[in-house]
């Protein structure tokens, strides 16, 4: 019995990290938007650019860590399946612990980056990328999806 | 004692299940990239502005309406919009270092090929303001008059003119 009492005390330990914590979330709140451009001529735009810009909030445990990796397209799709190339720099992503787009720490997009939630429970990562339409780009509205995913250390 | 135990390591392992499931938690959000890619600019010289014969001292003018002689440039670009445009024009035709002016230039544009239905403008150097059509087009039909001097030499002139059309 003494052993049973044990097993359920420990049970409930393993479980206490659960109880009372924000739950992992990941939100889409704004897209990444090159608006027009022009054949022949790349478009950049800037993990800073508070308009442009990606943007995702985050949300999981206070100040517990997190692991962000990206799945990002390498085109844009557009009209009759013509593709516009996309690309992202070694810095085109940002993380800031108060979301404030305006403090970030830049980042590989393609790597995966270590995160730390503030207190709260909160942070926001920032995206940019460079756009770079062919000579002959066939004229259109171009698409992708990038998805960001977390996964927490408790 | 011993199913107590069972019970005990059993839990245990649930336990240990529980907390990896923990570490393996896991979500995701999406978002999109978009672009709109317009339609580049095309600039052509459709037809030359030509004065034909001009007599030393006889002023000659071609209407930009001239259908044969008037010069026209044709332009396309991404439909329905703006664009800036300007000239640059010649003061003078030349031949083997001698001068012909040529000035008092008139121009139109239309979205379509016709001396009809747009307006009318004063081909310059000064950027200016025009919309592509709805198809995309941009007709531009230019006029001028030249003044041969009374002593003017015999011979063929000629002098470019561009026209610059920008987004």
């Amino acid at each position: 019995m003494r052993g049973l009492r044990y097993a359920f005390v420990l049970t409930a330990t393993a479980f206490m990290p659960l109880a009372g914590q924000r739950p992992l979330t990941v939100t889409g709140i704004q897209s990444l938007t090159f608006a027009t451009l022009l054949p022949g001529m790349p478009s950049v735009v800037s993990r800073t650019d508070a308009v442009k810009s990606g943007r995702f909030d985050l949300g999981g445990p206070h100040d517990a860590q997190g692991e962000v990796t990206f799945t990002l397209p390498s085109v844009l799709t557009g009209p009759a399946g013509a593709t516009l190339p996309l690309s992202f720099g070694g810095s085109d992503a940002g993380y800031s612990q108060s979301q404030n787009i305006g403090s970030q720490v830049g980042f590989d997009p393609k790597q995966p980056f270590l995160i730390t939630f503030s207190g709260q429970g909160r942070g926001s990562v920032f995206l940019g990328a460079t756009a770079r339409p062919a000579p002959t780009q066939r004229a259109g509205s171009y698409t992708g999806t990038i998805t960001l995913n977390l996964t927490a250390f408790p | 004692m011993y199913t107590a135990s069972k019970a005990a390591v059993a839990t245990l392992v649930l336990a240990l299940v529980a907390a990896a499931s923990v570490r393996a938690q896991g979500v995701n959000g999406s978002i999109t990239a978009t672009a709109t890619v317009q339609s580049p600019i095309t600039v052509a010289g459709a037809q030359n502005l030509a004065f034909g014969n001009v007599f030393p001292g006889v002023a000659k003018t071609v209407a930009y309406s001239d259908a044969t002689n008037g010069g026209r440039f044709d332009v396309t670009g991404q439909a329905g919009t703006a664009v800036t445009y300007s000239f640059a024009l010649p003061t003078n035709l030349t031949s083997s270092g001698n001068n012909l002016p040529i000035g008092s230039w008139t121009g139109y544009l239309n979205g379509a090929n016709s001396t009809s239905g747009g307006s009318g403008i004063t081909p310059s150097a000064t950027p200016a303001g025009a919309s592509l059509s709805a198809g995309g087009t941009l007709y531009f039909f230019v006029g001028a008059t030249v003044t041969p001097a009374n002593n003017l030499p015999a011979g063929s002139y000629t002098g470019t003119v561009t026209l610059t059309v920008s987004y």
